[in-house]
């Protein structure tokens, strides 16, 4: 099947440059800088989801670099889900020390052994007596704004919205459905020497699925009769984006990949709200959600690109699905994570070249094709909440 | 690997009906990073033997271990399962690349760094 269609999205929002984008945003110091105030301590951030933390007194902690900050997730004995910084209110000390943890009864300071509870209250000081005018129930962890949506959990420094308003027409486009099967199953995690808008508009289109990924994944995905990438959905909700894609019909899988499409297990236990085959949700600024169907169940890869310096970068990759209840569910639960480790290494094989030729200065301009439009979309919204910030 | 549950005879490597695999132990392997490295320092021929041989059973092989709840699976099914596992990893390589490695890619150094 194709689509013999061009430059649909730019007939679809006219209002959207078409121009060459600035290449300066990805390479220069004070851009980065700028981007920690503007963008960074003002946007909601995900950090991980309720799965991790999925009984009273369960935490997380979490390094937010470009905030300077580490977070401690924690849900209380009320079973609400808070957000704290990870810093003692004696002296300043981190509080707790592990990635993964269960407070019973008191999280408890190292350094000179303060006790907090699950809600972040403060509850003993040792030789309280001895200490000058304090008061314990103004002492306790220092908030930080936290909220929850469709199981992911979503922090801000200085909140202006709730993040329900900020993610605008996600929450309706993404309906509910599934998202309570969903469970952590696997994560990456490494540094990459470039600049995490680089690594991020890498995923960010579907342009370079046909050539990147040519030996993946020939003519998995609906095209022009010349073989050129053609999304099915691209939509704007504020500053997110999703685009859908769908597998062509015409599409013959790969013989181990037809086993795992074919596998019955009977009725899914996951079927998330998806629209088509696939489908990539960029929620402003660092994080996307990818949606996969399969016949055992819907999966869900996360992204997370956390900004170190101008020309380092994070990436965190999670995979997302039902806990397997048999072999069949593991397998294709497994191939589809083996299978996605090996398009992301493809992926990050352009990432720190990428980089490297922008810092070369030999291009100032990102040229991008009507397909990479939720690219353009990213970089006019950054430059927006740049420049809304000014001076702030 | 729950050993001690095992409810299949431990007469055998691999389940009865699954023998003529045997030659193939050496891919039973308990971990991504181990059999993602099998795959990097086996040679084409090598994973194209072991993915022929599988294939074909593996509806059969599916069948099978689905009878186990996966955390009560006996000693020589899970073996079973870890080489299916591994016909997950090689089947990128023979049915996609046709070389062991990913093109271009880096694989254990970017994911398992230090394995």
């Amino acid at each position: 099947m194709s689509v013999d269609v061009y430059k649909r999205w730019a007939q679809r929002y006219p209002n959207m440059s078409t121009a060459p984008v600035p290449a300066d945003s990805c390479i220069l110091p004070e851009y980065f800088a700028l981007e920690r105030e503007r963008i960074f301590r003002r946007s909601w951030l995900c950090v991980g989801n309720v799965c991790e933390i999925p009984e009273r007194g369960d935490y997380i902690v979490r390094e937010v670099a470009i905030c300077d900050a580490n977070i401690l997730i924690i849900r209380g004995n009320d079973g609400v889900v808070r957000g704290f910084h990870n810093v003692c209110s004696h002296r300043g000390n981190t509080l707790a020390w592990d990635a993964k943890g269960k407070c019973r009864g008191y999280l408890t300071c190292n350094f000179h052994s303060w006790g907090y509870d699950s809600a972040g209250q403060l509850k003993w000081i040792p030789d309280e007596a001895n200490f000058f005018d304090l008061d314990k129930r103004q002492l306790g962890l220092t908030p930080v704004a936290t909220d929850v949506f469709r199981g992911f959990i979503f922090i801000n420094f200085a909140p202006e919205q709730t993040l329900t308003e900020y993610l605008e027409g996600v929450t309706e486009r993404m309906k509910p459905e599934g998202f309570d099967q969903l469970r952590l199953q696997r994560m990456y995690r490494f540094e990459e020497r470039s600049n995490w808008k680089v690594s991020m508009d890498a995923q960010n289109e579907g342009y370079h699925v046909v050539s990147q990924h040519r030996y993946l994944m020939p003519k998995l995905f609906v095209t022009t009769g010349e073989g050129c990438f053609r999304s099915a959905e691209m939509t704007f909700f504020g500053r997110h984006s999703v685009s859908g894609s769908s597998i062509s019909p015409d599409y013959k899988p790969f013989p181990v990949e037809g086993l795992m499409f074919q596998i019955d297990n009977g009725p899914s236990r996951c079927r998330l709200p998806m629209q088509h085959s696939f489908e990539f949700h960029l929620i402003f600024p660092n994080f996307a959600m990818l949606f996969f169907r399969y016949p055992t169940n819907d999966f869900c890869i996360t992204h997370n690109f956390w900004p170190i310096a101008v020309d380092r970068t994070m990436w965190e990759i999670r995979f997302y699905a039902p806990d397997p209840l048999n072999a069949a569910e593991l397998l294709s639960q497994d191939f589809m994570q083996v299978f996605n480790r090996v398009v992301f290494d493809e992926d990050a094989s352009a990432h720190e070249t990428v980089q490297a030729g922008l810092e070369s200065r030999a291009k100032k301009f990102l040229l991008l094709q009507d397909e990479e439009i939720a690219i353009r979309h990213f970089h006019d919204v950054l430059d927006a909440e740049m420049a809304t910030h000014n001076g702030r | 690997m729950a050993g001690e549950n095992s409810i299949a005879k431990a007469s055998g490597a691999l389940p009865e009906p699954f023998k003529d695999l045997e030659p193939f132990l050496h891919w039973a392997l308990p971990s991504e990073p181990e059999r993602m490295a099998a795959r990097e320092t086996s040679t084409i021929e090598e994973l194209q033997v072991f993915y022929d041989a599988m294939l074909r059973r593996m509806p059969a092989i599916v069948e099978y271990l689905n009878r186990f709840p996966l955390d009560r699976m006996p000693v020589e099914a899970q073996r079973l399962l870890n080489m299916a596992l591994a016909l997950n990893e090689v089947s990128i390589a023979v049915e996609r690349y046709r070389q062991p490695r990913v093109i271009n890619g880096r694989e254990r150094e970017r994911f398992f760094p230090g394995r």
